[in-house]
């Protein structure tokens, strides 16, 4: 039996390293156990599967260090029923089985830090396979997939390829835009951490495509295990001449570079990202001209995601017609998405454009995690926007949800329910964004900043009429004034929220109230005294003793006292404390 | 050659040039604050966008390139909401006064800034032409006006305003011990223009039109000229022999002065308008207000402005031992202290408030409390009881505060049944005065009966006829008010008689918020006030009280000036573009990004919280010069222009070039003046060259009054010379 | 704060390896604060000596990176993300819970010099969110107890 631990960043934070100390700690062998990335069923980390010598796999779930001596015993006995409470349930099971996976296909499968599980898995076969065909013809299957940019303008990845193989000059760049920095987004982390080889085989192929002598990618510094692995699978690559001279005996060559950024959400924008590879500050250039014309160190450039580059092998090996009979008319293959939020299964999810959002929050993530109804999703995060329950059925496809106001985003999903308030969603992406706007150009510097203060003012019960208004005429100036797409994108998030949750603006405003109970400015707590059972819990956690009352009577809240920090509400165990 | 429209012009342009080039060499302007053709284009502002035929996004001009049959719009309605924006966000972040407050607050918009700056720096001359560009009669004013620029004067917030007033006179005073200045005067117009009225508001219109080429002729019905400056303020304030040599400045400007003619009766409104091409009504307010109280019909009771008229024409009227003064304004304190020198043994001012709400000036206040006058604050007079027709006492209500009314004064409400009688042998009103509307009746009046004037034109229901000052629209105010609104009706007047259009909107400026300066890194300095005769002495004469400053004292004064405006006014591109669109930026208000805060070295001035971080000075200083002493620091909002380690600027590599000056498109970065005392001037520029190790170099050469303030370096090799501003002056020819 | 001498010998591998190499700042300037656990004065100034890159342009870039420090952080550094899915699940509980047990706010250190606080981007642990990383660790599925908890056990080791 083969004993295989997810180890991607979620699951290692969920304890799968002490799960897998503690199963060496039962004697289990080392050689026994091996590791794989992300599984993509984060909420059921740490995942320990377990294959039989016929290769079948019994998968435990959310596994504890005390889990290990029951795994151990049941790996020398096969005997199943030991660990049936762990074992993952069949409901669950079909969270994997519904989706669709191209860009994760060996994700959660394979040992991410072996060269031999990769091209055991048939990997580096599409890249030998571009080298026996011209670039022209590479680039002629990519534009027969239909396969377009995964980080979120959709943009034709032919196109791209083409004009950078254009474009006069010797020295080209093949980079790799791996700065994920939406919020709530991890595709790109799972992608390296759990199947580097293949994004090192995209790229190779893209630089072929494009006659670049030089790859680079650009991961976060957040990622320091996706850098970890990455840095291992160059090395590995180079050792077995797939990275380097006359690769497979070919005349192509292409060198690998790994630059970690510092921290700027901005330098996910191309130009940005130029500019911090150059070792300057993350601002962005003018376009015209464009990275294909003069990019890094201005030399023509072409810069893909992430996810794009791990569809490039798959699409090699299967044809592009393969790629392009899934999905819709605009929008051909799969999306990867990492749903999370409210939700009752958060993981990512790899389906086929032209499911709906339905299909992706309620059929894969099995819908919400508490009894509180659905209420919007969030797409795309800062540049994108917040989509309501009215309109869950939209398809996915990037001109279906680009008409609801969102994107397609890079793929973070964000569930909500009925307790967030959407202006404080709003305001929490304004937030982010004005810590992250560059400082370059006035309408993203001053601009968001500007919008901010503005939802904070209305989240504090300080709003005024025609704020709504003001607020919509400075997005719609931001959108056409922003230098890069960063500001230009930024309004989305407030636009979506005024356009499907206006009552929940003007309630804030003219009310002075929060609807989901979620701005502790607008809201109270009060102790119902029926189901108070004078336990003094709240009174004990209350920080400013706003609380009194004798044991065993009903408590009350001091409003004047209170400074609305919930305490007591989280600690109440019979109900008894509501916001209001 | 590439051939494409712009704003409907056909345009050409070599390939590769940018659509800013292309406008630029056609002629037409497209703002921008970020670019210059020294360093690399950068795109920041976003304000030199466009709109370009089938191009959904706005394009930014500085960069996009022109196509053949390019249809191009740089001011669409798109493109001006966008700049509009644009400019409304950066001026919201933008923390800099354009003007200082004393100037914005005085009605005329005077200068004190920059007088005060030149007196400090002993250029009494300069200042006094300064003023004179506002006020035809400083001598005069500077001695009588309540002086609104104190009241905005921020060197209150340390300890005491700057005595703006007093300086104005000590410098009036300087040019009329000597040569005293006359304004050149444009070349004669041919068109004629009559004055109705020689008070303030007539003699300034009259000046100012004169000087730009017109003939004037003042009519006015008393012996001589001056209106309420001569016949309502008392010699011992402002002394007729320096109104006299100020009038006759004026004369010399080629005004026509004619006296003792009167309206409706030697001449009509109409009468004049038939004979000169405008007609400038200025009559004034010469009759005093009644107070509607039981007992004013009797004798010795006077009328403020009636009492103190009789007194300068030498025909006081009978005022007895014991005189009660009604009123707590400037013209009670007039009658009060006029009463005294009469020899009035008691002398009361009565006044329904308390002393804090006199609207007379604290300094009057005093010095008649000092010269015996004794306050019956909290008293109204319910009636005055006579004897034989004559006045022999008052009645007075005694009186409490209560609620602040409109004015946020807090009302004097009557104590029931609570009185007091004070005997008097006279009494003066001096509650106000009002317009003899039968002088006027040729005009439309409004329902308080003054004239109705248009408030940005002065218009009235005759075309061509204008009305200012205390016969209009709200009535009597003070001299400098009057003042401010002959200097703009005189444009609008100049405008008319050229059959041209004005514009009378008032233009954008940045001001501070004053709630968030701070000034305790401010030394204190006690204000200085001239020396005053003994109040035994001056209490039996007429002579003038305020002795006027020395010139130490002036200067000592001047340099207590905070100069709270900035010095680049006159140059500040960042206005000039603001000032184009009708901008808002108090809807975006909120907080500023940076601090105020200050750093120098020997030439240059560096001032952060007025950067709009269009990153020229950073370029320059990288691109052009390859120094890097400054760089910008941080990012987003909070991003900051700073050398390395915020060191100062003295601790950096800069070789005070002066190219990030030249660049800064505001006043963030400034060139010290070669004065001791800071003064925002509206220099003029010239490009000027300089022999450096015998090669030709350029320089900008800024004057003031014929006196040098800067010099620029202006080319690589002055920019690369190393020598000082000094140095470059010195090889000036 | 720390006011030791920098000991600027240790920096000489990483000038050795990319002073001469083109865009090399913020791969030096990440390894010098991998060295030093912030970017001292003394090292830019000797980084700037040697790359040739002005002080002024280093700071620039240094102050523009999140990442970068400029004074000396704690045993513990907290890294408290500020993702969508964390502000969804209530970080900012965990924000005051740290700040209540740390007597400390965002960007300072406890006075004994065992912790820092750092909100930071979304770490990409959203499934498990809200999360810290405590230096090199990820701490997921945060709840005020279990924060508190967390921080006293390390308060307890660092004993």
């Amino acid at each position: 039996m083969r004993i295989v631990i997810g180890q991607g960043s979620c699951g290692i934070a969920a304890g799968a390293e002490k799960v897998k100390k503690a199963l060496l700690n039962t004697g289990v062998s080392a050689d026994s156990i091996s590791i794989t990335g992300c599984i993509g069923m984060c909420w059921l980390e740490p995942i320990v599967d377990i294959y039989d010598d016929e290769n079948k796999l019994t998968r435990l779930v959310k596994v504890g260090e005390g889990d290990a001596e029951k795994i151990a015993r049941f790996v020398e006995t096969g005997d199943k029923a030991l660990v049936e409470s762990l074992v993952v349930s069949d409901e669950d099971s079909e969270f994997l089985s519904k989706q669709t996976r191209i860009a994760l296909r060996n994700c959660g499968i394979i040992n991410p830090e072996k060269l031999e599980a990769y091209t055991a898995a048939g990997g580096y076969e599409a890249l030998k396979k571009a080298l026996s065909i011209t670039p022209e013809e590479v680039i002629e299957i990519i534009k027969t997939s239909g396969l377009a940019g995964r980080g979120g303008a959709g943009f034709p990845t032919w196109f791209k390829w083409n004009a950078a193989r254009q474009s006069a000059g010797e020295e080209k760049y093949l980079i790799c835009n791996a700065d994920e920095g939406d919020p709530g987004a991890f595709m790109d982390r799972a992608v390296i951490e759990s199947d580097p080889h293949n994004l090192i085989e995209g790229m190779l192929i893209g630089a072929y495509a494009i006659g670049a002598k030089h790859a680079v990618v650009y991961v976060r510094a957040e990622y320091p295990l996706a850098i970890k692995r990455l840095r291992n699978a160059i090395a590995q690559a180079k050792e077995a001449g797939i990275i380097g001279e006359n690769i497979f005996g070919s005349d192509f060559s292409c060198d690998f570079m790994i630059k970690a950024g510092a921290g700027a959400f901005v330098c996910g924008e191309e130009t940005a990202l130029i500019e911090s590879l150059e070792g300057h500050r993350g601002m962005p250039r003018l376009k015209p001209p464009f990275p294909a014309q003069s990019g890094f160190w201005r030399k023509p450039s072409n810069i893909n995601n992430v996810e794009t580059f791990a569809n490039v092998a798959w699409i090699i090996n299967n044809g592009g017609e393969a790629f392009a009979a899934m999905g819709t008319e605009g929008s051909k293959g799969t999306k990867v998405f990492a749903v999370t939020g409210k939700v009752k299964r958060s993981g990512l999810v790899e389906i086929p454009m032209g499911k709906t959002l339905r299909d992706v929050i309620f059929d894969i993530g099995g819908g919400m995690k508490t009894d509180k109804d659905f209420k919007a999703v969030q797409m795309g995060g800062p540049s994108g926007g917040c989509i309501p329950k009215e309109l869950i059925d939209t398809v996915i496809d990037y001109k279906a949800l680009g008409a609801t106001g969102a994107i397609m985003g890079s793929g973070g999903m964000v569930v909500m329910d009925e307790s967030t308030c959407m202006v404080g969603m709003a305001k929490f992406f304004l937030d982010f964004t004005a810590k992250e706007s560059c400082g370059k150009c006035i309408h993203c510097r001053i601009g968001t900043k500007r919008m901010l203060e503005m939802l904070e003012r209305i989240t504090k019960g300080e709003g005024k009429e025609g704020d709504i208004e003001l607020l919509e005429e400075l997005c719609y100036s931001i959108k056409d004034g922003a230098l890069c797409g960063l500001g230009q994108t930024a309004p989305n998030p407030v636009l979506t929220t005024i356009k499907y949750f206006r009552d929940e603006y003007e309630a804030h405003i003219k009310d002075k109230k929060c609807p989901a109970g979620e701005c502790s400015d607008l809201i109270e707590y009060k102790i119902i005294a029926d189901k108070c059972k004078g336990c003094t819990l709240c009174a004990r956690n209350c920080p400013v003793n706003a609380i009194s009352g004798t044991v065993k009577n009903p408590h009350v809240i001091n409003t004047e006292k209170c400074i609305k920090c919930g305490k007591c509400f989280q600690s109440c165990r019979f109900g008894a404390i509501v916001k209001e | 050659m590439i051939n494409l429209t712009i704003n409907g012009k056909a345009v050409q342009a070599p390939e590769g040039s940018t659509i800013l080039e292309a406008a630029k060499a056609a002629g037409i302007y497209i703002p921008t604050l970020c670019y210059d053709e020294a360093v690399e284009v950068y795109g920041a502002c976003g304000l030199c966008v466009v709109e370009a035929q089938g191009i959904p996004k706005l394009l930014r001009s500085c960069s996009a390139k022109v196509s053949e049959g390019m249809v191009v719009n740089t001011e669409s309605e798109r493109v001006v909401r966008s700049r509009k924006v644009a400019m409304e966000l950066l001026m919201s972040a933008h923390d800099g006064d354009c003007v200082a407050p004393c100037q914005l607050n005085c009605p005329a918009r005077t200068d004190c800034q920059g007088y005060v700056g030149l007196i400090a720096n002993g250029e009494f001359d300069a200042a006094l032409k300064l003023i004179k560009n506002k006020i035809p009669l400083p001598a005069s004013i500077g001695r009588v006006c309540p002086h609104p620029c104190e009241k905005a004067c921020r060197r209150k917030n340390v300890e005491e305003p700057i005595n703006i007033a007093q300086l104005k006179a000590f410098a009036a005073d300087m040019d009329l011990k000597s040569d005293s200045y006359v304004p050149e005067t444009a070349p004669a117009s041919g068109k004629k223009v009559a004055v109705i009225g020689g008070g303030p508001a007539g003699l300034t219109a009259a000046y100012y039109l004169a000087v730009m080429g017109h003939s004037v002729t003042v009519y006015d019905m008393m012996e001589k000229m001056g209106g309420m400056l001569r016949y309502g303020i008392p010699q011992y304030r402002l002394p007729k022999e320096v109104l006299d040599k100020e009038i006759a400045i004026i004369e010399k400007t080629g005004v026509k002065l004619v006296n003792n003619v009167k309206l409706g009766v030697d001449f009509t409104i109409k009468s004049l308008k038939e004979e000169n091409d405008a007609v400038i009504v200025a009559v004034g307010a010469w009759k005093s207000s009644s107070m509607r109280t039981k007992g004013e019909e009797l004798d010795g009771v006077y009328g403020g402005i009636d009492f103190l008229r009789g007194v300068i024409k030498g025909n006081a009227p009978e005022i007895g031992e014991k005189v009660a003064i009604c009123g707590g304004g400037n013209t009670a304190m007039d009658a009060c202290r006029t009463a005294v020198r009469l020899g009035a043994k008691e002398v009361y001012v009565v006044y329904r408030r308390t002393r804090a709400e006199m609207p007379a000036d604290e300094l009057e206040i005093r010095e008649a409390e000092e010269e015996g006058v004794i306050y019956k604050f909290l008293t109204n007079p319910l009636s005055f009881n006579g004897e034989n027709g004559k006045v022999k006492s008052i009645t007075l209500q005694l009186m409490e505060l209560g609620e602040p009314d409109a004015s946020g004064r807090r009302r004097p409400v009557p104590i029931e049944g609570k009185t007091e009688e004070i005997d008097v042998d006279s009494v003066i009103l001096a509650i106000g005065q009002k317009l003899v509307t039968d002088d006027v009746k040729e005009l439309s009046l409004n329902e308080r009966g003054n004239i109705e004037a248009d408030p940005d034109f002065f218009t009235t229901s005759i075309d061509g006829v204008f009305a200012i000052g205390d016969a209009t629209n709200r009535g009597a105010s003070i001299a400098i008010e009057a003042i401010g609104e002959a200097d703009r009706c005189v444009k609008v007047v100049d405008a008319y008689l050229k059959g041209i259009d004005v514009e009378t909107r008032v233009p954008y400026i940045s001001r501070r918020d004053e709630s968030t300066i701070d000034y305790s890194d401010r030394e204190k300095k006690a204000r200085l006030t001239p020396e005053v005769l003994p109040a035994d002495i001056r209490n039996k004469n007429f002579d003038e009280v305020s002795l006027g400053f020395t010139e130490e004292a002036a200067k000592e004064e001047a340099n207590r000036c905070l100069e709270c405006g900035c010095r680049e006014y006159y140059k500040c591109k960042l206005l000039k573009v603001a000032q184009r669109y009708d901008i808002d930026p108090a809807r975006f208000k909120g907080e500023m990004p940076q601090k105020y805060t200050r750093d120098e070295n020997a030439f240059i001035e560096r001032n952060t919280s007025k950067c709009i971080l269009c990153g020229l000075c950073v370029r320059s200083c990288r691109e052009v010069m390859d120094i890097h002493a400054i760089g910008l620091m941080g990012r987003g909002f909070k991003t900051d222009v700073s050398p390395a380690f915020a060191l100062p600027l003295n601790e950096t590599k800069c070789n005070n070039c002066g190219l990030c000056v030249q660049l800064c498109p505001t006043g963030s970065l400034t060139e010290k003046f070669n004065l001791p005392k800071q003064v925002p001037l509206n220099e003029e520029y010239t490009e000027e060259f300089v022999e450096i190790d015998g090669k030709k170099s350029s320089v900008l050469v800024s004057r003031y009054n014929g006196k040098v303030l800067r010099v620029i370096p202006n080319d690589a090799i002055s920019r690369n010379s190393g020598l000082t501003r000094e140095e470059l002056e010195s090889k000036l020819s | 704060m720390d006011t030791k001498k920098v000991d600027l010998s240790l920096l000489e591998g990483v000038l050795g390896e990319y002073a001469e190499v083109k865009g090399s700042l913020i791969t030096i300037l990440q390894h010098t604060q991998d060295i030093y656990g912030y970017l001292p004065r003394e090292a830019i100034e000797l980084i700037s000596e040697r790359t040739g890159i002005a002080a002024s342009e280093i700071m620039g870039v240094g102050t523009f990176y999140t990442q970068f420090r400029f004074e000396p952080v704690g045993k513990y550094l907290i890294m408290l993300c500020q993702g969508t899915a964390c502000h969804v699940n209530s970080s900012e509980l965990i924000l005051q819970t740290i700040k209540d047990e740390l007597g400390i706010e965002d960007g300072q250190t406890t006075e004994d010099g065992l912790f820092s606080l750092k909100c930071v981007a979304c770490l990409g642990c959203c499934s498990l969110s809200p999360v810290m990383m405590i230096n090199e660790d990820t701490y997921g599925s945060l709840t005020p107890d279990k924060t508190k908890k967390i921080l006293r056990e390390l308060r307890e080791a660092a004993k």
